[in-house]
């Protein structure tokens, strides 16, 4: 395996070579050598600190008197970029603890990997990071910090189910909307299977604060296109909710209508001024890493 | 609609399946965890009306593939536009008869009959019972190869044959065939002489052809005889031409042509000869060979021998001695010891033409007599009652109609040999004869009988001479080729022209040669008779019947036309049903890919 590129790999296949920590790091590490130039741009002229050149980073921030001086490669680092606050939050409801086929990684499981790297992501570009998992309620907060050992406790907080029998997103959002005073960056990550209209309130509320919002839509293939050909009794395991049906009947039927929704989904978040993506958790971390931040940090 | 495979349509209740399944549709499956099930409740409700229609929509599908593989099973047969024609018991009568071997356009019209009705047969496919009844009745079957090669071999006949015959033949083939569609094709010239009267042919669909255009023009010789058949040895040849203008005709006996000469249309033919030969003898009468061959040539027989010779007792009366004179001015007799016409109390030995005697004293001695002479008869009680004499075959039909006043009763005596009897009286026999002996059951006396003062009367006492008493010659019959054989008893063969002889099959009808010309009867090594065969008069008369005239002559059902395309879709029309096999086969198909197109579109596709 190239770990230079493990955000491409097959996530289930990469979840098995190591831990959360592992994972995420080769993720990161593979997603920033696959950039081009440093995702980050509008630095602003208030020197704050140096760090060591990546591969990736935009030449032009390079010290170049320190480089011929030292032999050290560094990129300058301004005030403005060191004050981003962003705050994560995970959906840790019952039914993000599934999967539509036994080999592949539940979308919690994927969705943990994909925080653990967005925040390794966020952290080593010394923004400040915060957690907030949730459920019918709020279970775990972690303010945000930018010190790398914040990022450990991030990690310990992951894997860790919820119990809950729904999903609360707007009172997660309220959460982080009380973590992050001024404006920062927000990230939702849950298979919204919620009602929209509070999410929707919420979010337009944060945004009003001016945060940015970016709403990951964690979905399983089989949420999108049904699987299931014959009779069953198809039961909800968060609400116990169930339904009897003949899958091969409703399959175009149910495919439509996950299409719709997703298009209110993205149609109300857009409106209301977040981005919106769908990843699949059967998708390589990095694709759905690239197309979630591609617009906001202007990647190609 | 019938089904040729019925029991099959039991297969039909396998249609409760798709039935039973989409009913027990909502039967609920295995226990599933799925987290969207609001996605999945919403698409539900969202597209109930889809579904619901959807699914009523593949049950009908699935019930109606099953429904029509089950009539397909049962091999239906009904009103539509189904390809071919169903199992049918088809029969073709070819019409051979003579007159389709007329000359027209440049070949005879049996070689177009043929070919139409090969090409009719050729239609046939392998459930079809096929037959072909040719003009003379004769039937062939097999397969479609078997009976087109049968009509390519179809060979004309030399007289009318019965194409009546040939169509209640065909008919009654057809019926007892067991399958339900059923046909008679008909080829003919057309001939308004062999089509006189239709046949009822029930359910049966009847289609003739009729050749096109019109008739060739035939000269004919339509009848021939030698008058009378037994020459003496002179004799005299009458013949009738049919021609619409003058027409040469030649007159041959054996091999030497005895007269020849020119008639102008609807004139007779009579020569008078005297043939140098003794016994029988066969001639014809010909004409120059025109379209129709067949009846270029007629034929005739008679026998030639010598004048009889004849004594008459004075006691027999003077009209049989008037009518013996005649005989004798004519040629036709001599006088003197032969054979004796007397009455029956003088007879004495064979041959004699006996007759009652005028006085009934004499009743004893005429028993007496007529036992001494060996005549197996005798005379009973005297009938007087003024009946008119019925007159039977040969001789005797002379006899026909005669007043009998008295007569005595004619009493067969047991242990009589073979006898005829030639004219009855009020049922009774009143003209009887056996070997060398003609008895007559009256006295030739106007008191007794109108018989000597009657025209015929010399003809038949000339007859009865030449034919039971001068020598036993035997009978002349004139029959149509193939026509059944009568007064066949003891016949054992017919003798050609060359000698070779034609044995009669025992335990069979026998019928007369096919083969137009003189056939003497041969009775063992004897020679019985002869059998004159010629065809009808009536098929040298190539006159043509229109096709609706035709039509119905010949069947109360029968399409008549002269299109051979016309003739071939009406000879396989089988009526209005055909087989709809294929047919529903192609609506599974059909079916089929409907409801594989619905399973696989499911609900809103396209309308999203």
């Amino acid at each position: 395996m190239d770990p230079a590129r493990a955000d491409l790999i097959e996530p289930a296949s990469l979840a098995a070579l190591g831990r959360v920590e592992l994972i995420a790091r080769w993720v990161v590490d593979g997603f920033i050598t696959g950039l081009h130039r440093s995702p980050r741009k509008g630095f602003s002229v208030e020197f704050a600190d140096y760090r060591a050149y990546q591969p990736g980073d935009d030449l032009r921030y390079l010290d170049w008197k320190v480089a011929a001086r030292a032999d050290r490669w560094v990129i300058k680092q301004f005030e403005e970029e060191t004050n981003l606050r962003a705050v994560i939050l995970l959906d840790i409801s019952p039914s993000m603890a599934w999967a539509g086929l036994p080999g592949r990684l539940t979308k919690l499981a994927w969705a943990e990997r994909a925080v653990a790297a967005i925040a390794l992501l966020l952290l080593r570009q010394k923004d400040a990071v915060g957690l907030i998992r949730f459920d019918d309620a709020v279970r775990t907060v972690l303010p945000p910090k930018s010190r790398m050992q914040h990022w450990h406790r991030i990690l310990s907080q992951l894997g860790d189910p919820g119990t809950g029998e729904a999903t609360a997103a707007p009172a997660a959002i309220a959460a982080a909307a009380a973590l992050v005073r001024r404006a920062g960056l927000v990230v939702l990550v849950s298979d919204l299977l919620m009602d929209p209209g509070p999410v929707i309130s919420a979010t337009r509320t944060l945004r009003a604060m001016g945060h940015d919002i970016v709403v990951l839509h964690v979905m399983d293939p089989a949420e999108r296109d049904l699987a299931e050909p014959g009779d069953a009794l198809f039961t909800d395991p968060e609400s116990g909710d169930a339904l009897a049906a003949r899958g091969a009947d409703v399959k175009e039927a149910y495919r439509q209508t996950v299409e719709v929704a997703i298009g209110e989904w993205r149609d109300r978040f857009i409106a209301s001024g977040a981005s919106y993506e769908v990843v699949m958790s059967s998708e390589p971390f990095g694709v759905a890493l690239r197309r979630a931040f591609a617009v906001r940090q202007g990647l190609p | 609609m019938s089904f040729l495979s019925p029991w099959l349509l039991a297969l039909a209740g396998a249609a409760a399946v798709p039935l039973l399944l989409h009913l027990m549709r909502r039967r609920i499956g295995a226990r599933l965890d799925f987290p969207a099930v609001r996605y999945l409740r919403r698409a539900e409700r969202e597209h109930s009306r889809e579904l619901k229609l959807r699914n009523l929509l593949l049950m009908l599908l699935r019930v109606a593939i099953v429904l029509l593989l089950a009539l397909a099973a049962a091999r239906p047969l009904g009103p539509g536009l189904g390809p071919g024609h169903p199992p049918t018991a088809w029969a073709i009568v070819l019409d051979n008869s003579m007159s389709t071997s007329a000359i027209s356009e440049g070949r005879p019209v049996l070689d177009r009959l043929r070919e139409v009705a090969r090409r009719a047969a050729g239609e046939a496919s392998s459930g079809d019972r096929l037959w072909l009844v040719t003009a003379d009745a004769r039937v062939t079957t097999g397969s479609v190869s078997q009976v087109t090669a049968a009509i390519g071999r179809a060979e004309p006949l030399a007289g009318a044959g019965d194409p009546r015959a040939a169509l209640d033949r065909a008919l009654a083939l057809v019926r007892s065939s067991g399958l339900d569609a059923r046909h008679v094709a008909v080829v003919t010239d057309g001939q308004a002489t062999a089509w006189t009267g239709a046949t009822d042919a029930g359910h049966v669909a009847v289609s003739v052809f009729a050749a096109e255009g019109p008739p060739p023009r035939n000269r004919a010789v339509t009848h021939a005889v030698a008058s009378p058949a037994y020459w003496t040895p002179r004799g005299r040849v009458e013949a009738q031409l049919r021609s619409t203008d003058s027409v040469t005709w030649r007159v041959v006996l054996g091999d030497r042509t005895v007269a020849r000469g020119t008639s102008a249309a609807g004139e007779e033919v009579g020569v008078s000869t005297v043939p140098l030969g003794r016994g029988w003898l066969a001639g014809r009468v010909e004409i120059d060979p025109d379209e129709l061959r067949g009846d270029d040539v007629r034929w005739f027989a008679a026998w030639v021998g010598d004048a009889p010779r004849l004594r008459v007792e004075r006691e027999a009366g003077p009209f049989a001695d008037g009518a013996v004179e005649a005989l004798v001015q004519g040629r036709r007799a001599e006088r003197g010891d032969g054979i004796a016409v007397t009455p029956a109390d003088l007879a004495g030995a064979r041959p004699a033409l006996v007759l009652a005697p005028r006085d009934p004293v004499r009743l004893g001695a005429a028993n007496r007599a007529l036992e001494r002479a060996g005549i197996p008869w005798r005379l009973g009680e005297v009938r007087r009652e003024g009946a008119r004499a019925r007159g039977l075959a040969g001789a005797g039909a002379r006899l026909d109609g005669a007043r009998v006043a008295r007569r005595y009763q004619l009493v067969p005596v047991s242990g009589a040999g073979a006898t005829d009897t030639l004219a009855t009286v009020s049922g009774e026999a009143w003209v009887v004869a056996g070997d060398g002996y003609v008895l007559v059951g009256s006295a030739l006396d106007t008191a007794d009988t109108d018989l000597p003062v009657g025209a015929a009367f010399a003809p038949w006492v000339a007859a009865v001479i030449t034919e039971r008493l001068a020598g036993n010659t035997g009978l002349v019959l004139a029959l149509a080729p193939g026509a059944p054989l009568a007064h066949a008893a003891g016949i054992t063969g017919l003798e050609r022209a060359d000698g070779s002889v034609l044995p009669l099959v025992a335990g069979t009808t026998p019928r007369a040669p096919a083969m137009a010309g003189v056939y003497l009867l041969r009775r063992g090594a004897a020679r019985a008779g002869a059998v004159v065969v010629n065809p009808e008069p009536g098929e040298s008369d190539l006159t043509r019947l229109g096709t609706d005239a035709l039509a119905a002559r010949v069947a109360s059902t029968a399409v008549a036309t002269t299109s051979e395309r016309a003739f071939r879709a009406a000879s396989w029309a089988g009526g209005t049903r055909r087989p709809l096999m294929a047919s529903l086969l192609l609506l599974v198909v059909l079916a089929l890919a409907a409801e594989a197109l619905v399973a696989r579109r499911g609900i809103g596709t396209g309308a999203a």
